[in-house]
């Protein structure tokens, strides 16, 4: 178990490094799938219960579906440094796309802010994003301008954080929602562009990948 | 929260205004918020036993809110005649619930289940960052319908002998 914590800050790390300067506009559709982080996560989750209390939005001390409190689980000790670590990483990686995309969109009134673990995604009157840490409840919220308030487990199968009432993939919610919302504004992108986009991007994806699976093998 | 809001409205800002960024607007509380906050409807407690209540106890006190929302329903209709509730939160969360009880009186239980929080929080003007309150009132009478249409059809007579009554 010791060994997967550096693992998982290596791989954030690689994340982080900028991509090369002339893909930067592809990124608008594309980028936040490298967000995945590809680490492995403990085998079980004893918050897990939360999928079956789907009108409880807390856990209310209780870890498993029962009416009393329920005994400690230590193995949540452990659990909450991985989920500060993989929640840390998304919303650290988001906030970094989102100024790179802030730069690349010419949107007035936009604003990327992180103060007190809280990220705030202004596009001025598009509307406002924030998104924070729900530590007790081993979640991210969400508060969007378009599908309202959503709450994102994670989930260890999948590799993502999914919000169990509407089976969203945060990433892929916030990538629909902001190509929505910026295509209202910039339809100047002609088709020829967009695919010349898409195959360099679909190159980037692969070099992406062969360099995350290739650290993993070199343990 | 209120206090701070109220300075500023008087013009006597204190250091805290000044830590503030400079481009950020000063956020207040819409007066239906506040009409809340200081009038609430709908306090209060119904014996959680009687079979014709159904009460809602969402959220937890570590995540800042806790709704308790209760429902009386009648015998024979089916619908809401009362209701009442008891949050810990904020004026936000307050606001939301109380006004989910507003809302829920007179109704029937399916009917109540239509409401959705974008209605609560478009009523509320809430802010992004507090529409999570909206959604848990939505949670909190989902709770007590589920838990009324429960004691329900565990008090429900076979219809054999509701057949032998009349």
């Amino acid at each position: 178990m010791a060994s997967r914590l550096p693992l998982l800050r290596r791989i954030s790390k690689l994340f982080k490094a900028p991509p090369p300067a002339p893909l930067r506009s592809s990124r608008r559709s594309l980028s936040l799938r490298f967000l995945l982080p590809q680490a492995p996560t403990p085998n079980v989750s004893p918050w897990s219960f939360a999928s079956s209390r789907s009108f409880c939005s807390g856990p209310l001390n209780i870890p498993q579906d029962s009416q009393g409190p329920a005994p400690i689980d230590y193995r949540s000790v452990l659990l909450e440094d991985e989920f500060h670590g993989l929640a840390n990483s998304t919303i650290h990686d988001l906030q970094e796309k989102l100024e790179e995309y802030g730069d690349v969109v010419e949107l007035d009134g936009f604003d990327v802010d992180y103060g007190n673990e809280v990220l705030t995604l202004k596009l001025g009157a598009l509307g406002t994003y924030v998104m924070n840490k729900q530590t007790p409840n081993r979640q991210i919220w969400l508060s969007s301008p378009i599908s309202g308030p959503s709450r994102f487990d994670w989930d260890h199968n999948a590799q993502a954080w999914v919000y169990r009432r509407t089976k969203a993939n945060l990433l892929k919610l916030l990538e629909s929602e902001l190509e929505q919302l910026c295509d209202q504004l910039q339809r100047k992108i002609t088709s020829n562009r967009f695919q010349s986009i898409s195959i360099v991007a679909y190159l980037e994806i692969v070099h992406v990948i062969v360099l995350v699976t290739g650290r993993r093998y070199d343990i | 929260m209120l206090r701070l809001v109220a300075n500023r409205l008087l013009g006597t800002a204190s250091g805290e205004v000044l830590k503030r960024p400079l481009q950020v607007l000063p956020r207040f509380y819409h007066e239906n918020v506040i009409d809340h906050y200081n009038n609430p409807r709908n306090v209060g407690s119904f014996d959680k036993n009687d079979p014709n209540v159904g009460t809602g106890l969402v959220g937890a006190p570590a995540c800042g809110d806790v709704m308790k929302l209760q429902i009386k329903i009648d015998e024979e209709s089916g619908k809401i005649v009362d209701a009442c509730f008891k949050t810990f939160g904020c004026g936000s969360a307050i606001a939301s619930s109380s006004v989910a009880t507003e809302w829920v009186k007179g109704k029937s239980m399916d009917e109540v289940l239509t409401i959705k929080n974008t209605e609560i929080a478009k009523h509320l003007s809430l802010p992004p960052v507090k529409l999570h309150c909206s959604m848990l009132a939505e949670d909190a009478i989902k709770a007590a319908v589920k838990d009324a249409e429960a004691k329900r059809a565990k008090m429900k007579p076979s219809p054999i002998e509701k057949a032998a009554d009349v």
